[in-house]
């Protein structure tokens, strides 16, 4: 009996210790694809440290990861999912901003049934049916919806003058922005495609002067939007200017003069050094602990797509197609929006417009879009 | 009124395009190589003058020596990687070595100083100078001048002392020169160096109006080749010509047309010349030695 009762509480405690003993955590794989070097190196990098962040904050799960550089290229994208796919089970993928890298990917995800999670605002990722693309940044049809009705409804504009790059990322902003702007009944006065070499901005500032234009509607990349709005203040051409995502940068903002931004706006996603809560604090002074600068909506936009998965995974999802079904299917409350996919794959649709007052290099929030659907 | 405005801005960007194409036409003409790392080494000045700065927070004016002697060294040093190591090998190994040291600066530059576009400080001051509607940057006066004076001493160079015409005789015929006692590889190294120099010059001047990446050289040795091209291989007034041209192109043409069709332009003067007059606007040096 005595024997009895000893094996009984032997077993008792044993039960007791495994049921209070720490779990293991869960490991996965989540690689982090993006362009660290080439002409797209300044949004891969925010992409990268968004991702890199959540990576490292999360919680009951170990994220084994590894940063692979696609050098702006498909070519090279196209090495580095393989590389990555090559090397064991992987979870999802967080995959690069640049949209040529991602229609390069794309197939290669699809095969090996492999969540893409991405930023890119390249219209098309999300509109040739694959099931394994996630896009955490609102695309131009939602942006440009905000961009054309802060033009015409807010500051009241008729007469925009639209300035745009020769590149994918330009001509499909340019192509969504006058889509918009017919509908709210606006007829651009001028339109000019500028290659990302072009130096002097006299000649298109002045077209669009002598257009008569009483607005600069510019889709650029981060160092042509500078000097356009630097040679704008120059020639004291005295036109609000409302931008793209690109101006939202810290780093497009520190190339200016606080003065020369006066009478400049910009669309993003979001607007992380802008502020607000105390989540966005709580993100901006972890990020500037962990990177040394200051993010933008490209790496917030990250940050939220991987914790997305994260928590996929932690509601239970265990392998890859768990979490894609997890992703197509779930609402998430993140830091910048709330997200949930559209079922194409578009999982952010808000975007906000911000302001600069001319004194700081810090814009503010004027106005937020929430739940755009693409149409006004 | 405008028209005068685009001619000072075309000017001024001609300017520093010009100290481009002529730094790619000194090595072209002393090696028969074409470096197309010049671009790359336009970019590596602009960082050059960016850090400089940061170490002393004076005027571009002031770093302008600085940087050009900081580039003349880094320029010897390229000549060491890039050309005499291939010098007995077919000009192409020289053309592609060059290519792979460009990208080696390319990365350099983006590892040290990230990927964001920068600015380096205006070479006087900042600010514009306005005359009724006319608005003249002050950079784009202090560029043409300072380009005006660079190019006006390398031609004293070449043209008055014996270390120009040492320069010059390497260029024309290298085993002529070695056999009345020049120095051909200190001539060649020293061509090297000048234009580096040359193109660090180019750097500082264009980084504070229209900033510097570390992709910044690619557009760059297009533009020098193309202008030496249109000019004529080979002649460094050619260079500074040609140079004017795209940078009116630019400016100009695309204000009264637009950039894309302006560019378009540029490249069927480009085709006609080689078509019309292949040695270029102002003939060929290389093939009047011949």
């Amino acid at each position: 009996m005595k024997v009895c009762h000893r094996l009984l509480a032997a077993g008792t405690a044993f039960a007791l210790a495994a049921a209070i003993a720490p779990a293991t955590a869960q490991e996965i794989n989540v690689p982090v694809i993006v362009p660290v070097t080439g002409i797209l190196s300044i949004e891969g990098k925010a992409q990268r440290n968004g991702a890199l962040l959540a990576i490292r904050q999360a919680s009951g799960i170990n994220v084994k990861h590894e940063v692979i550089d696609t050098g702006s290229s498909p070519a090279g994208a196209t090495n580095a999912i393989e590389k990555a796919l090559s090397e064991g089970d992987v979870t999802a993928i967080a995959a690069s901003i640049f949209g040529p890298e991602m229609l390069a990917m794309m197939p290669i995800a699809l095969e090996a049934k492999v969540p893409l999670l991405t930023i890119s605002g390249t219209a098309k990722i999300t509109e040739l049916g694959n099931p394994y693309v996630f896009r955490f940044f609102p695309g131009d049809t939602i942006t440009k919806v905000a961009h054309a009705d802060y033009v015409a409804n807010v500051l009241g504009k008729k007469k925009p003058a639209i300035i745009y790059q020769t590149t994918a990322y330009g001509q499909s902003g340019r192509e969504h922005l006058v889509a918009n702007l017919e509908k709210l009944g606006v007829a651009p006065v001028m339109e000019e495609a500028l290659s990302f070499s072009v130096k002097d901005m006299l000649p298109v500032l002045s077209k669009a002067k002598n257009a008569g234009a009483d607005v600069l509607v510019v889709h650029l990349h981060s160092g042509p939007t500078a000097l356009l709005i630097k040679q704008a203040a120059a020639m004291g051409l005295n036109l609000p200017i409302v931008a793209g995502s690109a101006m939202h940068q810290p780093t497009t903002a520190a190339l200016l003069e606080p003065g020369e931004l006066a009478g400049v706006c910009a669309e993003s996603g979001s607007s992380p050094v802008s502020g607000g809560d105390a989540g966005m604090e709580a993100f901006l002074a972890a990020y500037a602990k962990a990177f040394d600068s200051a993010p933008d909506a490209f790496s917030l936009g990250a940050y939220d797509g991987v914790n997305m998965a994260l928590q996929a995974v932690n509601d239970g999802a265990r392998t890859a197609e768990e979490v894609r079904a997890a992703l197509s299917n779930m609402t998430y409350k993140g830091l910048a929006m709330t997200y949930k996919s559209d079922g194409k794959g578009n999982m952010a649709h808000s975007a906000v417009v911000m302001c600069y007052d001319g004194k700081t290099r810090i814009p503010e929030i004027v106005k937020r879009y929430e739940n755009v659907s693409g149409v006004l | 009124m405008l028209f005068l405005q685009l001619l000072i801005n075309g000017v001024a960007l001609g300017s520093a395009y010009a100290l481009v194409a002529l730094g790619f036409v000194l090595i072209l003409n002393a090696t028969s190589a074409v470096n197309f790392a010049q671009g790359d080494l336009v970019m590596v000045g602009g960082f050059v003058a960016i850090a400089a700065a940061a170490l002393l927070p004076v005027p571009g004016i002031v770093l302008l020596p600085v940087v050009m002697i900081v580039m003349a060294v880094f320029g010897l040093v390229f000549s060491m990687l890039a050309y005499f190591p291939l010098k007995s090998r077919p000009p192409v190994s020289v053309f592609i070595s060059t290519i792979a040291l460009g990208i080696v600066f390319q990365n350099g530059a983006n590892a040290i100083f990230g990927p964001e576009p920068q600015v380096a400080p205006p070479l006087l001051t900042g600010g514009y100078l306005q005359y009724g509607e006319l608005i003249i940057s002050r950079q784009s006066l202090s560029i043409i001048i300072v380009a005006a004076l660079l190019i006006a001493a390398q031609h004293l160079l070449f043209a008055k002392t014996q270390f120009g015409r040492r320069l010059r005789a390497t260029a024309q015929n290298r085993r002529m020169a070695q056999a009345v006692g020049i120095p051909v590889n200190w001539m060649i190294a020293a061509t090297f160096g000048m234009a580096a120099s040359l193109a660090g010059a180019a750097g500082l001047l264009l980084a504070n109006q229209f900033f510097v990446s570390p992709t910044e050289g690619t557009d760059l040795i297009i533009k020098a080749y193309i202008a030496v091209t249109i000019g004529g291989w080979g002649s460094i007034l050619g260079a500074v010509v040609g140079a004017m041209l795209i940078a009116m192109f630019e400016v100009i043409f695309s204000a009264f047309i637009s950039y894309p069709v302006a560019t378009a332009i540029l490249y069927g003067t480009l085709l006609a010349i080689l078509f019309f007059r292949p040695q270029g606007l102002f003939g060929e040096t290389i093939q009047k030695r011949a």
